[in-house]
């Protein structure tokens, strides 16, 4: 049997196409329809426009950062206001990257899409709850973002005392806006915990959920469990300005290094809301390409709990140089380096489950093997940073910022760019130009490289942070990194153009495109409103072996054998005791 | 095989000099840190090479037509996932220990360590070398432990000399420690090239960047602020000078604070000429400018003898007394359209400093007696 052809002699599954009244997106109309939904899949693109916007505002933010950059003495911002001008805008880019795009990229936009499908079910657990996550989101973002602009909030996104409460009043609204924000991912991470534990269909135990749905889960507990942090810091910086209570000012014998402990609690953790979806997403992306059962299942699962679980323990790890005591910092050391294993793991499982497996290079396959490049950099240069002696020079140098741009951009948005090549068929029911795809992972690929790589170099060389000009040695390294960003940029416009494209001009999509065994791809592409009319029956999802491909209308489709009653012969009418007198 | 290992970066970075990977080593830090910097980026090295490499070949290798089967499905295999879980552990307790280690020997501080005062405010630094003389340039010894006694009376900031590969933060409401050995002594430039320099740059504030030495003639390595502080924190630096001798750091000290009171001595130091010292010496000029520019600060070109409207809308003659207040406690009285973000003196500059700077402010500003009767700069007294 050749591939492509369906073996003879047995049965095709296939759920077909969704009439136009069973697709979610056509099923009902109007601007009303959407704004009071309560499908996840709805709330789930409208999620998705949203993360992309804030995406593209923060986005456009950092191109101006790079600019200015671009001359020692700075290109953009001119006269005696520049320094303000540029330090309000990379507190903006920071600001909207974090709480706007990345924390709820993966978990709100593809999570709300992916998580009751991939469980079979027909919605999540609390659909309202889910709805008013959103508008806590949508309202977080205006106060947030107005908040921001309206006091040229300076301060940078971690808000650091003493700095943040001696100018004026405005950091409690921004802090406000990133509460508020902090619910709507509590209400989603609280959501998705009990629709995973009660909502998964009879069959799928612990151990026979898709990876992504273990990183979601994973995820979740730290929302829940770390974002009331913020909370409380922001009760104690409102007392702290009203009542003086003296605990982050030194004015009142307070400890300015304490709001960098409390401000840590949460967003140390909150850097793990924002990859270990992405390793979620990964895990998938690559058993599907590979068309092959991923490799160290178990290990894969236990090290996302275990990475939640140590990632509330090397807060202190940003404080390295801020005067803790040196038993506590060689602690927090130690305790850093227990994080980098569970994610070294992760790592070698990808690699294995490609080794011999049968890939096929696909958009998706391409961003999942720039996410293993990119991200192996990012972890790797974690060494440098976690090792104390190193990191008393490289501490709040441009090697910490390449670092981490490596983990949220190289890691966190390609992942993120991945998952929504690879699941947009699904979403939309139109497949894109592949070519446009790849090309766009090749552009985002070096683009991105081109702009950090130099960063680390400049950061050993001796670059501080955040400023808004420097030593004219630092030149040549600082416009590599600009030309690097506006080819970033240029690729992450050709992928957007390649997605919006393919609704308007796209074939289209086939219930199951990729050859995935996950429930997702066993309903129809758009999914009706309802999901699935009963509850599937359960498999492996990591199972390939009987999907086919169907190289005549270009899909994978799950082939039975041919169903036959045996024996083939049917028994007499009368038993043949009956006539025992013959 | 590490040890020459390392030595590869620094050859490609002396062909390429925009790709050297660190400044030059000045302190018995230096070698150490780079030591342990290149080892665990060869370590590094070591881990992403193959998995690069296994990443594409793999890619190459099992590139397969849609619809083929994969060769091998097999589920897991726990004794190779338990190696490649433990085994580079012993790599991370290998960085952690020597890693710890190197940083508690930068944390304790010799006995015996030459001690200076440290204070860093926006966007300044002040060293105090003892006796009242304050300082922006860091001047230490070659060959000798020196270790800064650090506060802050504003916000965060953060000392960091990448030549020395060291670097704390200063925080306010506490001192922080740091220490360092340097062990190369700054060149000094030829005379000439300094006499030179000093000609060109006239009363101009002296251009660090421009000349690449001091306008003492001394080669430099550049001190940086690396905690955000603010508008200008980018301009937050200063420079490192290392003598080779204490006859020479002490000459220095001399030459900085040396001020001739005695009207009949010859070179007898004007009060105005010393506050235009301290104006550029003690943080007053990143804030204020002299020809007008609306910086964080007002200009001194309006200053004194001018009215100033308040920010709380009341309008006050600017004259010594209120110059004198707004230097001791900047935030009462703070012109309308600027923060009140300015720290206070008190304490760190003498009723005789401040009387000096009042003179200087007197020369700059355009409602001053220049400006009224041109003939004589009114002798400015200590009044009080």
């Amino acid at each position: 049997m050749s591939a492509g052809s369906l073996p003879s002699g047995s049965q095709v599954k296939d759920p077909g196409y969704p009439t136009p009244s069973e697709n979610y997106l056509t099923n009902s109309k109007g601007v009303l329809s959407w704004i009071f939904t309560l499908d996840h899949k709805r709330i789930g693109v409208m999620y998705l426009i949203g993360v992309t916007v804030a995406f593209g505002v923060a986005g456009l933010l950092a191109l101006l950062i790079r600019l200015h950059l671009f001359r020692p003495d700075g290109m953009i911002f001119q006269g005696p206001e520049a320094n303000n001008w540029y330090n309000q805008v990379f507190t903006l880019h920071g600001a909207i990257m974090v709480f706007l795009f990345i924390i709820p990229s993966v978990p709100a936009a593809l999570g709300n899409f992916l998580v009751p499908v991939m469980l079979g079910a027909k919605d999540v657990a609390f659909p309202r709850l889910n709805l008013c996550s959103f508008y806590l989101w949508v309202f977080g973002a205006l106060f947030f973002v107005s908040a921001l602009c309206a006091s040229g909030l300076d301060t940078g996104w971690t808000f650091y005392t003493p700095y943040s409460t001696t100018t004026d009043s405005s950091v409690i609204l921004a802090t406000s806006g990133a509460f508020i924000l902090g619910f709507s991912s509590i209400f989603t991470g609280l959501n998705f915990i009990v629709t995973i534990n009660t909502m998964r269909p009879p069959g799928m135990t612990w151990f026979r959920m898709p990876l992504f749905l273990w990183a979601t889960y994973a995820t979740s507990i730290i929302q829940v469990l770390a974002t009331p942090v913020l909370g409380i810091t922001l009760l104690l910086l409102i007392a702290e300005r009203t009542m003086h209570i003296g605990i982050f000012d030194p004015e009142y014998n307070g400890d300015p290094v304490t709001f960098q402990h409390f401000f840590w609690f949460y967003s140390h953790p909150a850097v793990y809301i924002m990859i270990l979806p992405a390793f979620g997403i990964i895990s998938d992306l690559i058993s599907v390409h590979s068309h092959k059962r991923i490799f160290g299942y178990r290990f894969i699962a236990y090290s996302s709990i275990a990475i939640a679980l140590l990632g509330f323990l090397v807060w202190g790890h940003h404080m390295f140089t801020a005067g803790m005591s040196s038993l506590t910092t060689i602690i927090f050391s130690a305790l850093t380096f227990t994080v980098s294993v569970p994610s070294a793991i992760k790592v070698f499982n990808w690699l294995a489950t490609m080794y011999k497996g049968s890939i096929s290079l696909t958009t998706p396959m391409c961003y999942a093997l720039s996410f293993i490049f990119l991200f192996t950099i990012g972890g790797l240069t974690g060494l440098h940073l976690g090792t104390l002696a190193t990191d008393m020079h490289l501490h709040d140098t441009y090697f910490v910022v390449a670092h981490f741009h490596y983990v949220m951009v190289g890691g966190t948005l390609v992942a993120f760019l991945g998952g929504v090549f690879h699941w947009w068929p699904k979403m939309f029911g139109k497949m894109y130009s592949e070519a446009g795809g790849r090309l766009s992972a090749l552009l985002v690929f070096a683009g991105f490289n081109l702009t950090f790589l130099p960063q680390f170099i400049l950061g050993s060389r001796g670059m501080p942070r955040r400023y808004a000009t420097y030593d004219p040695e630092f030149a040549f390294l600082h416009q590599m990194s600009t030309w690097g960003s506006m080819l970033l940029g240029f690729g992450l416009l050709v992928a957007l153009v390649v997605l919006l494209r393919s609704l308007f001009s796209g074939k289209r999509a086939p219930a199951n495109p990729w050859g995935g065994a996950t429930l997702e791809w066993e309903c129809t592409s758009p999914p009706p409103f309802y999901n699935f009319e009963r509850a599937p029956a359960v498999g492996d999802p990591y199972d390939f072996s009987d999907l086919e491909w169907d190289a005549e209308n270009e899909r994978y489709v799950k082939v039975e054998p041919a169903r036959e009653i045996v024996p083939e012969t049917q028994p007499e009418a009368e038993p043949a005791h009956a006539d025992d007198s013959k | 095989m590490f040890a020459t290992m390392n030595n590869v970066p620094y050859l490609l970075g002396d062909e390429i000099a925009d790709f050297a990977w660190f400044p030059e080593q000045a302190s018995t830090f230096a070698a150490e840190n780079d030591w342990l910097f290149f080892t665990i980026t060869w370590i590094c090295v070591l881990f992403f090479v193959p998995i690069a490499g296994c990443l594409f070949y793999f890619c190459w290798k099992y590139s397969k037509p849609k619809g083929e089967k994969a060769e091998s499905n097999t589920a897991h295999n726990t004794p190779l996932e338990l190696a490649w879980s433990i085994l580079p552990s012993f790599f991370l307790v290998a960085m952690f220990v020597i890693g710890a280690r190197s940083y508690l020997n930068r944390r304790t501080v010799p006995e015996g360590a030459n001690e200076i005062g440290l204070k860093a405010q926006m966007w300044n630094w002040q060293l105090n070398y003892g006796n009242g003389v304050i300082n922006p340039e860091l001047h230490i010894l070659v060959n000798e432990p020196t270790k800064l006694a650090m506060r802050s009376d504003d916000v965060i900031h953060s000392v960091f000399i990448p030549a020395f590969r060291a670097k704390k933060d200063v925080v306010p409401g506490r001192y922080n420690y740091m220490w360092f050995e340097a062990d190369v002594a700054s060149e000094k430039v030829s005379k000439e090239v300094l006499e030179d320099a000093l000609k060109k740059n006239g009363t101009d504030p002296w251009d660090y960047d421009d000349w690449q030495f001091t306008q003492d003639g001394y080669k430099f390595f550049d001190l940086y602020c690396t905690e955000y502080c603010g508008k200008d924190h980018s301009n937050m630096q200063t420079v490192v000078v290392v003598h080779e001798t204490v006859e020479d750091l002490n000459a220095w000290i001399e030459k900085v604070s040396k001020r001739i009171d005695d009207e009949n001595a010859p070179g007898y130091t004007k009060p105005a000429d010393w506050g235009r010292k301290l104006y550029n010496e003690r943080g007053c000029k990143g804030c204020h400018s002299l020809d007008g520019t609306k910086k964080t600060g007002p200009s001194f070109k309006e200053s004194y003898g001018n009215k100033r409207p308040l920010a709380d809308d009341t309008i006050v003659d600017a004259n010594e007394d209120y110059i004198r207040n707004s230097i001791l406690y900047p935030k009462k009285q703070v012109v309308a359209g600027y923060q009140p973000v300015m720290p206070s003196y008190k304490g760190q500059l003498s009723d005789d400093d401040i009387a000096s700077i009042i003179a200087y402010l007197k020369t700059v500003s355009d409602y001053g007696p220049k400006a009224a009767s041109k003939p004589a700069e009114v002798a400015p007294t200590t009044e009080e």
